[in-house]
Parts: structure tokens; sequence; C-alpha cells
């Protein structure tokens, strides 16, 4: 009973403050880490407001951070392209 | 693609797609609940609508796991692909109106805090019999809205497709969890066999088109047989082998390779389309661009960049013919990297 009070005290809490975070990501902070989102619509924020309460500490960290992109994904051919760029700079 | 976000990009096909399924939900829900009243007379509305937004999920999920096999089947099946997103979405949905009623009705009259309720009403964690399905089934709808909530391009985007696919793939964590809850709880006191037989034959279909697809990749990624020439380029394949407009997948450097025929020409891409990871040598040339066939992103075949505005770009190869093979070399290019075609 204890356990699960203080399981369901955490999510609460980490919910609570990704509401908090989400409400100022979605309205100031989703322009900076992504320049796609710069004047995008409301209802798009929106859309992404769950996610942003979710998946905070990783959004809080790239804004902190100073990221101005989105990360470009990794895979065999790409890594292999970029080690080859890398060699001949 | 990604030049700015909206909230959804509507089209005509993505209208009758989402319309399709909303009139697909509507009659379920209604079938499901005016049979239920009829052949149940004492169940209860809130019962039968627990009951009928639970199967209704169920059911959806089944047909979402099954579209990506299918698909690799039978590519005539991919516009159901295109907008499986939204699908999943009213999935989650549906079970979230199932959540939400069951935790009214059974958890929501007490002192305790309902959430609460639903992990310690039942510890019976040691009976099969009386085992606490009720938690499992909170798991899979977490899981659930985890991958709604980051349904939108702009998650892609900025998880990176990897990344968000592997949390997608969760969603094989979230049936196994549902399969658990419907076995333990319903199952249980259920005596008509026809909801065990049902769920039998769906979990029989989902993993046959799984592993059926799986067995046909196989030979795709299997490496390569072919020959190198002196100077390390790949002859991969003759160019009559390459259908017009169309490509010949080879896997090299560790990963497929979409070597495309078009207008005399043959130039060759990275196979992983940047938006969703879709495999770009099952698309086509259109419009003078390689098309992906998951949700029509496209890249000039000679450069392997989005054409602008859009900023996508994937790596290139070298590619040349010699007495009429195609030769390619298996070190790509950094992605956008414009290289010359090979003519014929």
């Amino acid at each position: 009973m204890v356990f699960a009070h203080w399981v369901i005290n955490l999510a609460m809490a980490y919910a609570a403050l990704g509401f908090a975070f989400a409400i100022a990501f979605v309205f100031y902070g989703v322009g900076r880490i992504d320049p796609a989102a710069k004047g995008s619509p409301l209802m798009f924020r929106l859309l992404i407001f769950p996610g942003a309460v979710a998946l905070w500490p990783l959004l809080l960290n790239r804004w902190w951070s100073g990221h101005t992109s989105p990360p470009v994904e990794q895979n065999a051919h790409r890594k292999s392209a970029n080690s080859v760029k890398e060699a001949k700079s | 693609m990604s030049h700015v976000y909206t909230s959804v990009g509507w089209n005509r096909q993505k209208k009758i797609y989402d319309s399709t399924l909303a009139v697909g939900i509507a009659v379920y829900l209604g079938l499901f609940v005016g049979i239920g009243s009829v052949v149940h007379p004492n169940a209860t509305i809130e019962t039968l609508l627990i009951r009928g937004f639970g199967t209704c999920a169920l059911l959806m999920l089944h047909i979402i796991l099954s579209i990506g096999p299918l698909c690799r089947l039978v590519p005539r099946l991919l516009p159901l692909l295109y907008n499986r997103r939204h699908f999943g979405v009213m999935m989650f949905l549906m079970a979230l109106a199932h959540g939400a009623f069951s935790l009214i009705q059974f958890h929501a009259l007490g002192e305790l805090n309902p959430l609460v309720s639903v992990l310690v009403s039942n510890c019976r964690y040691d009976s099969l019999r009386n085992f606490p399905f009720q938690p499992l089934g909170l798991v899979a709808l977490l899981i659930l809205f985890l991958m709604a909530a980051t349904s939108h391009d702009f998650w892609l985007a900025n998880l990176t497709a990897p990344i968000w696919k592997r949390l997608h793939m969760l969603v094989y964590v979230a049936y196994g969890l549902i399969v658990a809850h419907v076995v333990l709880g319903v199952l249980q006191s259920e005596t008509n066999p026809l909801l065990a037989v049902t769920l039998g034959v769906g979990m029989v279909v989902v993993l046959g088109l799984h592993l059926l697809a799986a067995w046909r990749e196989r030979a795709l990624d299997a490496p390569s047989d072919a020959t190198s020439s002196a100077d390390g380029f790949v002859d991969v394949c003759a160019v009559e082998e390459i259908k017009l407009n169309c490509a010949k997948i080879v896997t090299l450097g560790g990963e497929r390779v979409a070597v495309f025929k078009y207008d005399g020409k043959v130039s060759a891409l990275s196979n992983v389309c940047q938006h969703q990871n879709g495999p770009l040598g099952e698309g086509r040339i259109i419009d003078g661009c390689v098309t992906c066939p998951w949700h029509g992103y496209q890249y000039l075949p000679d450069s392997g960049a989005s054409p602008p505005p859009f900023a996508e770009k994937v790596p290139t190869f070298n590619v040349k013919i010699v007495n009429g093979r195609v030769l390619v070399d298996p070190k790509p290019n950094a992605p956008g990297t414009r290289v010359e075609p090979a003519k014929f």
C-alpha cells in the first residue's frame, strides 16, 4: 500500500512538473530547439503538449544546452560517410 | 516534409482514411452495445461501453500490428500504412475510454486514490486464476499514451527516426500486456469461448504475418555476394534488371542501397528515408524525385537531397556502368552530395 502510494505520488509529481514545463516549452522553447516550429499554429503546439509533459527532461536538456536544430540520425551509411569526410579534412 | 510544422497535413487520402476509421468505430460500438443489450439484458450501459471500448481497441491493435508485415508482403496495401499513426491515436483513445470508464466504475467510489486502488485492490500475484490483471492494462495504457503523444512529425525529427522507432516498438510490449490483461481478466469469468477463440486467431494472424514478412526480408539483408572490381566498385546487377523509374535494392556497407534507373541514367542512394526510415528503394521516381512509398518524402536521385525548401538528405554512392553492368562504390558520400549519374 505504501509503495503503491509512493509510485503514484512520484508519477503525479513528474506529470505536474512536466505540465508546468510543457506550457513554457510549447509557447517559447519549441521554436528555439527546432526552427521548423517557429511560427507554427496553436493546434500544432497543443498536439505536442502531451508528449512534452511525458518527455520534459529530454526537452529541457536540449533547450538548456542551446541546441538550435534537431539531431541528425546515425546509421551505417551516415557513420561511414562522416568518417570518410573527417579523414579527408 | 519538415519546412514548417502544421497540426495535421490534411489531404484527400487522410480525410478518407480518418473518416472510414471514425465510421468503423461508431458502427462497431453501436453494434456492440445494441447486440450486447439484447444478449445481456441485465448489463448496464457502463459495462457494455467498457467492454465495447476495450474490444474495439483490441481489434484495432491487431489490425495496426498486421498492417506493417502485410505491406511488406503485398505492396498494393501501402495506402493502409500511410496514415497508420492516426489509426494508432484513435486506438489509444478507445483504450483510454475503456480505462477511464473502468477506473470510474470500479475504483472511484472509495476513499483511496483510484490509481492507488488499481494497484492495491487485488494483490494475489501468486494466483493465476485471480491474478491482478488491471495493473497490466494500466501499464499498457501508459505505453500507448507515450506512443500517441509522440506521433507527430516533430517527435520523429527531434528524437530521430531510429530512436522514435525503438520507442514505438514498445507497442509489442503493450500488446503482450494487453493479451495478458484480457486472458487473466475477462476470459476467467467468461463462459462463452468466442472471445478466447477470437483472441487466439488474432494472435496467430499477427505472429504469422510477422514471421512471414521477416522470412521474406531475410534474403534482402544477406551480405552481397557480388564481385568487387580493382577500384572497390561492386557489381550489383545488369542495367536491364532494374525496371524504369524503380530501384534494385542491395546491401552494401552494412545497410541497404537503392539503385534507381530513370531517364537513361542510374543513381544510387541510401535506402533509408530520413523521415521514418522507410524503404526508398521500394518507392518510384515521381516528378523526377525518388519518392518514399510510406509517406511520400522526396529526394533528388543524383544528390539524395530533398528539393527546396525541404532539408532532408540521405547519403549517395558513386556509380558507373561497365559492359551493361551497374557497379556501385560501397563507400557512401556525405548526405546530399551530388554524384554524376551513370548513363546508359
